[in-house]
């Protein structure tokens, strides 16, 4: 029996800032976008979702008087990305 | 990205794409590197120079590393307005070497205050230290002083390049730290002058090449961003 995989992270763009922040201890939004190559808008909504989630942690402050926002990936996130991972490789092994 | 049903090799494809796009992204461009291994080896140079040749610039060289300092701030407050991102391996090497630089001027403090102070502490104690000439038979005070001093700040300049070399596995770092230690070890046996052409070797070896090819590195990077 294959466990479902966790709708939140089974997303394209979701899945892509969740493995970014994965292998870093914290990422402006303007690097994730980049990496991602998506636009702000929808890059914003799925921070959103992810931050609602309690999958990521989102810091909003000022770097020489413009705002920056700092994304970080939470013990939760940490957790449900691990379990995501393990049950691809249950589906992918099967 | 669209918005798409994802199959589970999809999924992977994303996730081993992107752990391979924060691999490859730029961290570091050698800046304080190649600054510390400039000024570390010109004021050793100019230290032997002043010890072959006998004669005096009339200041203490090594008075230039607080000047480095000023600069070296700069290129940290330019440094964190380029970085978007923070690594883990990242944030370990910088408490590395603030723990390298903390000890550094332990090092220093303890040099000059231990020369001075000994004596006192020994005559508190009734002892006076005399050093006597052995043609002459002259006795004079006698400073006690750390013997090849140059070998502990070897030994210092050893331990963030190696690890920073092996956090990173950045092959460069790992060799220049083995050169290092070689000098640590060679300048136990050898006197001022050959100690100072060991530690310009060290910075050579250890922060300067590592550092040009960092930088090397950073700006091929920067030029296919480009492309």
């Amino acid at each position: 029996m294959f466990k479902d995989l966790n709708p939140i992270l089974h997303s394209q763009l979701r899945l892509a800032v969740m493995s970014l922040l994965i292998s870093v201890k914290e990422a402006e939004f303007t690097f994730l976008r980049e990496k991602t190559k998506s636009t702000a808008g929808n890059l914003s909504v799925q921070v959103q979702k992810l931050k609602d989630a309690g999958y990521i942690e989102v810091e909003k402050r000022f770097k020489d008087n413009y705002p920056q926002t700092l994304c970080r990936i939470t013990a939760k996130g940490i957790q449900a990305f691990d379990d995501y991972v393990k049950a691809l490789q249950g589906y992918l092994g099967k | 990205m669209e918005k798409k049903q994802m199959t589970e090799k999809e999924s992977l494809a994303i996730i081993t794409d992107m752990v391979n796009k924060v691999k490859s992204h730029y961290h570091e461009n050698g800046s304080y590197l190649i600054l510390w291994g400039s000024v570390i080896t010109f004021c050793s140079l100019m230290s032997a120079a002043q010890a072959f040749w006998n004669f005096s610039i009339g200041f203490n060289i090594w008075l230039l590393t607080f000047l480095a300092v000023a600069p070296h701030i700069w290129l940290i407050t330019k440094e964190n307005k380029r970085k978007t991102v923070k690594t883990h391996a990242g944030s370990a090497i910088d408490v590395i070497w603030l723990v390298y630089i903390v000890t550094i001027i332990g090092i220093i403090l303890y040099w000059n205050v231990t020369y001075h102070i000994s004596p006192r502490i020994l005559a508190d104690n009734g002892i006076e230290l005399l050093s006597r000439n052995i043609s002459s038979g002259e006795l004079k005070p006698f400073k006690l002083f750390a013997p090849s001093f140059t070998s502990i700040f070897l030994l210092a300049y050893g331990f963030p390049t190696l690890a920073t070399g092996l956090i990173t596995r950045y092959h460069p770092f790992i060799t220049g730290a083995i050169i290092i230690y070689v000098c640590f070890a060679v300048s136990l046996f050898t006197e001022f002058k050959s100690d100072m052409l060991l530690s310009a070797l060290s910075a050579v070896s250890g922060w300067l090449i590592p550092g040009w090819m960092l930088r090397k590195k950073y700006l091929h990077q920067l030029k296919q961003a480009d492309v």
